[in-house]
């Protein structure tokens, strides 16, 4: 079976711890390029951020495509080109080495049919002010706090730890895009940095919860450690990821090819690259960046030792996780079907209950398929013997509200 | 349940078509950015005075944009292009504002005369008072007024309120309007200007057990100094006495923006700190009040004057600074982009794929109700940027179905039936949504409460997005998901489940229901 197949029917079984040293170092190899771009070769600040230059052209009959064409050749990043209501066009544009403000002036006066005297130009300052910066920057400082202490209440702070790391690692790697590729900072990357900030915390925040739902379920019989239960969850959100990623990628893979391709509309091409690159970034990094982090942090809780012992004793029989997850479950709703949840207790918990040990179709081996039935069946009796044993913690129920 | 379910669609289809169709038939549209539509510019020309020219510098010129940007921003969420330009010898202002049609409106926005002066109250004219202080006064009138009009004369014009235009500016008293709260305008004689509004830096509503105004200044000689120096002539002891200089008979301060006292509060003490200056009022100001204060103390203190730009001409409208084209581009590539979502969600999950795009519709349609009515209440203007963010914040909230659908399938392939299955897969999978979602609107608010901006502007609308995501989620794709499970249930191929896999679930499920 393909493994795209498995991934389809979720029968995937990846081995993500595995991959995480690979990962950790592919991420810290990428955030060092992020921080050297920006160190060694800085932003390529827009004309809101430096200022430029301004050229007014007056007396002029020219539309709006004669003054764009003009400006083509001339290679300034960005011109923008209005319409003034009294007849005059005014471009506003970052001079550059082979553009000085007489060769556009030139250029003006040519597409406009006039001479330079019609065409005046002069400096124009930053528009985005300082404190616009300042204030994005303490915000931003909240932000993280306020989350931080957020996601420490509704989940626990190592997970805090984490997602606000793949939080910043995303964010750092877009930047470092910027920097690197040398993309013009315009206010639009202000909207393409929030975008990927949400995202990012999001996808990160929706895996964790995953992880916390398995690591409650998985106690007693299902012990696992935390790096399993971790790993045993992202199998299960992959296809999420993966489906998710899709979704939220294909508008801007469409601006991309749209804008490139068909209609050449410059401006809307680094916006759409650097979204791209973070929306990819963010889904990496909460399976990657953000989950080590926190199953490296809750390793070393002792709680998390016992759970190592009775997953050493599980793995012993060889079973597969998820079945047994499962069978945890079934037996913690069939006790509580006492308290009125008797209506929920499912078709396979019905066939846990009623079906001889052996005929199990849940609880399989799958690490090695071709092992002989006899120890399938054993250990599934083994399971089912040490379910009533009181080893299996019933799980508070979520109330929903 | 399933009727449940029914009544909840339809209940929700209504609310978002009536709100749609509401918002339509009031001419509610998204206003569009600069970039994409244009707007309005006002360029801003000092004063062409050799004092007020001299005041001009770059630096004097940053300042103003700052107080200017603060004003725009005061009112909504606009995303104004403000600049300062060196052209010619003479630096100048340009403001443009998206879409504002009524050029008058954004003169008035821009507020370009209003500029804040600090004067000493020399005389107040009230019911009560008015003869015995006017007799009195009549003693000082001259000293008083620095040669300007005599006193005795201001006072027996009755019609003589004040008419910032043709008054002179600083050097002689002259009389201004004063608004009581009952909205009563009366007169008060006010001394030469002691110091202007950039001698502030920033004011403040605040509750302190009533609402009070507290006010912070630059420090130094251009600051602070400039106010205590004020505060010690304006300051008396003996609240019923008379202060003994001249200069601040009346030991109160007024402040004056655009020819008009908005308060003109008593100095309580001779010596001041930076930060320890409070306005309050006897029993507390109404909040609003406070506000107002605040923010004409705040906004208010621009470092020169600049000409009247309705006058001099200098009121245009601007085109879009994009091309027509690259708009098309954003729009052709939002659709395409989205149909493509479309199609691989319809291929993917099938019947629960078109509950998702259902619900995607919905949740657009009720956002484009919101942003239509903040773009006419607070001027919230989308950029090309702005909108294709929103197009992929869009693409992202299709999570919320993704989670469901996983865990839905999970589940059915684990053996129950699907309206089971999607009874026991919504509740986790809503929460999981409900608590990320919550964790980015917390975000998007806190960008938005602490920003200026576009980044405020696009803050709301992510927070905005992530509230409908889940209203969407909540009120119409889990109903009707509910639904057509309830109705095709035997048929799993519509739901993107495996059919031998169901086939396995639907037996025993019907074991357990005999």
């Amino acid at each position: 079976m393909s493994a795209i197949g498995r991934l389809l029917r979720n029968e995937n079984n990846i081995d993500f711890p595995g991959l995480w040293k690979r990962s950790l170092t592919i991420s810290a190899v990428l955030l060092l390029i992020a921080v050297g771009a920006l160190l060694f070769r800085g932003f390529n600040l827009g004309i809101e951020f430096e200022g430029g230059s301004s050229w007014t052209v007056t007396n002029t009959d020219a539309t709006g495509d004669d003054i764009r064409d003009a400006l083509e050749p001339l290679g300034l990043d960005n011109p923008r080109v209005q319409q003034v209501s009294n007849g005059a066009w005014r471009v506003r544009a970052e001079t550059n080495s082979t553009a000085g403000l007489n060769e556009v002036s030139q250029a003006l006066a040519d597409a406009g049919g006039v001479t330079t005297d019609d065409v005046t130009a002069s400096a124009v300052g930053a528009s985005w002010g300082s404190e616009v910066t300042a204030k994005a920057r303490t915000a931003l400082i909240v932000f993280f706090f306020v989350l931080f202490i957020y996601i420490s209440l509704r989940l626990e702070w190592k997970m805090a730890v984490g997602a606000l790391a793949a939080v910043a690692h995303d964010i750092l790697i877009t930047v470092g895009m910027y920097a690197l590729f040398q993309f013009e900072v315009t206010s639009a990357t202000v909207i393409a940095f929030l975008t990927i900030l949400g995202y990012s915390l999001y996808d990160t925040l929706v895996v964790f919860d995953k992880i916390r739902e398995n690591e409650r379920r998985a106690t007693g019989a299902a012990a696992m450690t935390y790096t399993e239960v971790t790993s045993f969850s992202l199998n299960q959100v992959i296809m999420r990821s993966i489906n998710t990623t899709i979704t939220s990628v294909m508008p801007v893979l469409a601006v991309l090819v749209v804008g490139r391709f068909i209609l050449g509309a410059v401006t809307l091409q680094e916006f759409a690259i650097a979204l791209l690159g973070g929306l990819m970034v963010g889904t990496y990094s909460s399976l990657f960046v953000a989950t080590p982090i926190v199953a490296w942090l809750k390793e070393r809780e002792a709680s998390n030792v016992e759970r190592q012992v009775a997953a050493t004793k599980r793995k012993a029989d060889d079973l597969d996780i998820g079945a047994v997850l499962d069978q945890a479950d079934r037996s913690r709703k069939v006790r509580s079907g006492a308290r009125g949840e008797g209506h929920r207790v499912t078709g396979s918990s019905a066939r846990t209950v009623t079906r001889p040990a052996g005929q199990k179709v849940t609880v399989t081996k799958r690490r090695n398929e071709a092992g002989s039935r006899s120890s399938d069946a054993k250990s599934a009796a083994d399971a089912a013997d040490r379910k009533p044993t009181g080893e299996i913690k019933p799980r508070p129920r979520k109330k929903k509200r | 349940m399933l009727k449940n379910a029914l009544i909840s669609l339809i209940g929700t289809v209504a609310v978002a078509v009536g709100l749609l169709v509401w918002s339509i038939s009031v001419g509610q549209a998204p206003l569009l950015g600069l970039d994409l539509q244009g707007g309005v510019e006002v360029v801003l020309e000092p004063v062409d005075t050799p004092e007020n020219l001299a005041l001009a510098t770059q630096e004097n010129l940053d300042v103003a944009v700052e107080i200017l940007r603060k004003r725009v921003d005061a009112i909504g969420v606009a995303e104004p292009d403000i600049t300062t330009q060196t052209g010619g010898g003479t630096n100048f202002i340009i403001v443009q504002l998206p879409g504002i049609d009524n050029q008058e409106e954004a003169v008035a926005l821009v507020g370009t005369t209003a500029q804040l002066q600090f004067r000493a109250v020399l005389f107040e004219e009230s019911s009560q008072q008015h003869r015995s202080v006017a007799l009195e006064l009549g003693d000082y009138g001259p000293e008083i007024t620095n040669g300007g009009p005599n006193i005795s004369d201001l006072l027996a014009d009755p019609n003589l309120l004040s008419d910032p235009a043709n008054t002179p500016a600083d050097e002689s008293a002259i009389f201004l309007t004063v608004a009581d709260e009952a909205g009563r305008r009366s007169r008060v004689l006010v001394g030469p200007t002691e110091f202007t509004g950039s001698a502030l830096s920033g004011a403040e509503a605040i509750f302190r057990g009533s609402w009070e105004v507290e006010v912070t200044f630059k420090s130094g000689a251009e600051g602070l100094d400039l106010f205590n120096e004020s505060a010690r002539r304006c300051y008396f002891p003996d609240e019923q006495g008379i202060s003994r200089d001249d200069s601040c008979r009346w030991g109160r301060l007024a402040f004056v923006l655009d020819g008009v006292v908005e308060s003109s509060p008593r100095i309580n003490s001779p010596n001041f700190d930076r930060r320890q200056v409070q306005i309050t009022r006897d029993f507390g100001f109404p909040e609003a009040d406070a506000r107002q204060q605040a923010l004409i103390l705040d906004f208010g203190a621009l470092p020169l004057a600049f000409s009247d730009p309705a006058e001099s001409g200098l009121v245009n409208t601007v085109s879009a600074s994009l091309g027509r084209d690259s708009l098309d581009a954003g729009l052709l590539a939002g659709a395409v982009g989205l149909a493509l979502v479309a199609l691989y969600m319809i291929w993917y999950y099938r019947l629960l794929g078109l509950a998702a795009i259902l619900s995607l519709t919905l949740s657009a349609s009720l956002l484009w109700v919101v942003v239509s009515y903040l773009s006419v209440s607070r001027g919230l203007a989308l950029t090309l940027a702005g909108v294709v963010g929103l197009i992929v914040s869009i693409g992202v909230s299709l999570d919320s179905n993704v989670i469901f659908f996983e865990d839905l399938k999970e589940l059915v392939r684990r053996g129950d039936s699907l309206s089971l299955a999607v009874n026991k897969a919504f509740p986790t999978a809503f929460g999981t949504v409900f608590w990320a979602n919550l964790a980015t609107l917390i975000g998007a608010l806190i960008l938005y409460l602490l920003t200026v901006g576009s980044v405020k502007g696009f803050a709301l609308m992510l927070a905005i997005a992530s509230v409908l995501d889940l209203v969407a989620t909540y009120f119409f794709m889990a109903p009707f998901v509910k639904f057509v499970a309830g109705r095709f249930g035997d048929k799993p191929t519509l739901f993107g489940v495996r059919k031998q896999r169901l086939a396995d679930g639907a037996d025993e499920v019907a074991e357990v229901g005999a």
